[in-house]
């Protein structure tokens, strides 16, 4: 049952452990000490009474007539005091109720033992000492015999039993002086110890918060200094080698940048060469046109591939910026369909004329994306729905077509993820979903993917009806 | 764990009281008592003889020595010179001595005589309770270098 009250934290812990240590050691101290001096009390008390009583005997014995009668009974008993008995074989002389005290052991060693004997008894609660001796004959040799005289005395030590209470009252008080020195001593030590846990805690918790170049300064010399400079050292680590990854997929962001970059002057000039051979197709064997038409269609994949893949590595690199206006939300829709001769294709369909502030361009990429997903993946009727409240707008794309698998929903926001691998040669780049995505949060919005309840996939854009410029 | 708690308890409580006891020798009885005391005279060999004087108590030293300076009953003789009806001595004792004050001269005194004081003087002390190694010293009426002696008797040792 104890260990269930056992307290949890460290500090009570120690705490409890310091004061009972402290308790203990007082206790055992005071009570040893007040154990050795009570026994030095009964026995100091107990030859007092035994050589007063020897001395008093000893004192009037000479004088003693010898056999007894019953008058020399009474003045050897009057001799010793109150509570006495003297006993000559058949003669008794007794005055005192704790004469009656006196144990047949007592009187068996009286007269068997030809010496003096105590025995400490508790009667009526109160403690006794009986004396019982014989009275001895001494021969001019020094050989003592027994006389036939026997003297009980009967002495009460409650005295002593109040000294001996007040002995211990007062070495507990003083043991009990000790606790509250105990719970300031463990308090401080709680203290020495727990402030480095503290401190490593508040540096461990700034570490998983992300600040990597948090560090404890180690104290002194003891396992908790060891503890400090262990997690400094991985700090160290973790922190060098998150610094290593950072930069590695900085070279790579700048790789594909470059090469991007790189490819797109090249590709501009045979843009430009591949026009001319577009409009000299007319002339051409049909085969060679085939051909011609498939190298016109691939370029002009390459080009989108490559514009796409600079897009992504300004939004990596973080140097797009919003050129944001007010804009008729319904309007800029209508324009992004019509400019691509969608219009037929697809259900418009507008709650309320919504103002608010966007990217023109960027609202036209996110649901040029979407639609133009919507017609080639799924089926039709496509439906645009734009709708808003006091803080969002929400359009969303829906088709008709089988839907996004459970398992692509997680992926489709990846780069260049295609959820068919049949159809790799969609004039896609595999980029769109993840440019769209990217637009969506520089308004502060979000996009999201799923399927719409009887019909097919459903993307929602959400942007906030309020742009914070930054 | 409780019951060693409560064993210490119980150790910690019982060690504070008086604890009842069985029967402890607590040292020599008391001694002292006598049918008399034993006066030391001479026989015709000169030979101190002990005679027990019956006074139903063993009584002083100086009782005892004043019975011996009384004199003997018939059958022995004493060496000792005394004015008639002088018989008071004076007696200081300590554990390891007993100084007596003789009513004597020492030419009053055989050195047979002075055993007879110091064995009834050592006598009634040792049956007294005293140690048997006491030595006794004698006063004289007149100043002696046999009064500076610390004397035994032959027959206690």
């Amino acid at each position: 049952m104890t260990w269930r009250l056992w307290p949890r934290g460290l500090r009570p812990r120690l705490l409890v452990a310091f004061v009972l240590v402290t308790l203990l050691g007082a206790a055992a101290a005071a009570w040893s000490s007040a154990g050795s001096a009570s026994t030095a009390l009964v026995t100091v008390t107990q030859e007092g009474l035994t050589d007063t009583l020897s001395d008093q005997i000893s004192a009037i014995t000479p004088q003693l007539t010898y056999p007894p009668d019953q008058a020399a009974l009474d003045r050897l008993r009057a001799a010793v005091g109150p509570d006495t008995a003297v006993t000559y074989r058949d003669l008794r002389s007794a005055k005192g109720a704790a004469t009656g005290l006196v144990t047949d052991a007592l009187r068996a060693a009286v007269r068997t033992g030809n010496r003096l004997v105590v025995q400490r008894i508790t009667a009526d609660d109160r403690p006794w000492l009986l004396i019982g001796t014989p009275v001895t004959i001494t021969a001019l040799n020094g050989e003592r015999t027994p006389s036939g005289i026997e003297v009980y005395a009967v002495r009460d030590l409650t005295g002593v039993q109040r000294q001996i209470d007040d002995l211990t009252r007062s070495a507990v008080g003083t043991a009990a002086l000790a606790l509250p020195l105990a719970v300031l001593l463990a308090v401080l030590a709680a203290g020495s110890v727990l402030r480095p846990v503290r401190r490593l805690r508040d540096t461990a918790r700034r570490l998983a918060a992300g600040d990597l170049d948090a560090r404890s300064p180690p104290r002194g010399a003891d396992e908790l200094a060891d503890l400090t400079v262990t997690i400094n050292q991985m700090a160290e680590s973790v922190q060098s080698s998150m610094a290593t990854q950072e930069r590695l997929r900085a070279d790579a962001r700048r790789f594909a940048a470059d090469a991007s970059h790189e490819l797109r002057t090249p590709l501009s000039t045979l843009t430009a060469v591949v026009e001319v051979l577009g409009t000299m197709t007319d002339g051409m064997e049909a085969d060679a046109r085939e051909s011609a038409d498939l190298a016109i269609t691939e370029i002009h994949r390459m080009v989108r591939l490559v514009e796409d893949l600079l897009e992504v590595s300004r939004f990596d690199a973080g140097t797009v910026r919003l050129v944001a206006e007010e804009v008729d939300l319904a309007a800029a829709v209508w324009n992004c369909l019509r400019a691509r001769g969608w219009t037929e294709q697809v259900d418009l369909v507008v709650q309320q004329e919504i103002w608010l502030r966007l990217d023109r361009r960027r609202l036209d990429v996110i649901v040029a994306n979407l639609v133009g997903n919507a017609l080639r993946h799924g089926d039709p009727p496509v439906r645009v729905h734009v709708s808003a409240d006091r803080d969002q707008v929400w359009i969303v794309v829906t088709d008709h077509g089988p839907g996004l698998a459970e398992t692509a929903l997680p992926q489709v926001f990846d780069r260049f993820y295609k959820h068919d691998a049949a159809r790799t040669r969609t004039p896609g780049s595999g980029l769109g979903l993840a440019i769209a995505l990217e637009n969506a949060r520089l308004h502060g919005g979000d996009l999201t993917a799923g399927n719409a309840p009887g019909a097919g996939a459903r993307f929602v854009l959400r942007l906030p009806r309020t742009l914070e410029d930054g | 764990m409780s019951r060693i708690w409560l064993t210490a308890l119980a150790v910690m409580v019982a060690g504070c009281g008086i604890q009842p006891s069985e029967v402890i020798d607590a040292g020599q009885a008391p001694t002292g008592v006598a049918s008399g005391a034993t006066l030391y005279f001479v026989d015709a060999d000169d030979r101190l003889r002990p005679q027990l004087r019956r006074t139903d108590h063993l009584g002083t030293i100086a009782e005892a020595l004043a019975w011996l300076l009384t004199g003997p009953g018939e059958d022995l003789r004493t060496q000792i010179t005394t004015t008639e009806g002088v018989t008071r001595v004076f007696v200081e004792t300590t554990p390891d001595l007993i100084d007596l004050r003789l009513p004597l001269a020492t030419y009053e005194v055989t050195p047979l005589g002075i055993d007879q004081i110091v064995c009834t003087a050592l006598g009634v002390w040792v049956q007294s309770g005293g140690s048997r190694t006491t030595k006794v010293r004698l006063g004289f009426t007149l100043a002696t270098p046999e009064s500076a002696k610390l004397r035994t008797c032959p027959l206690i040792e």
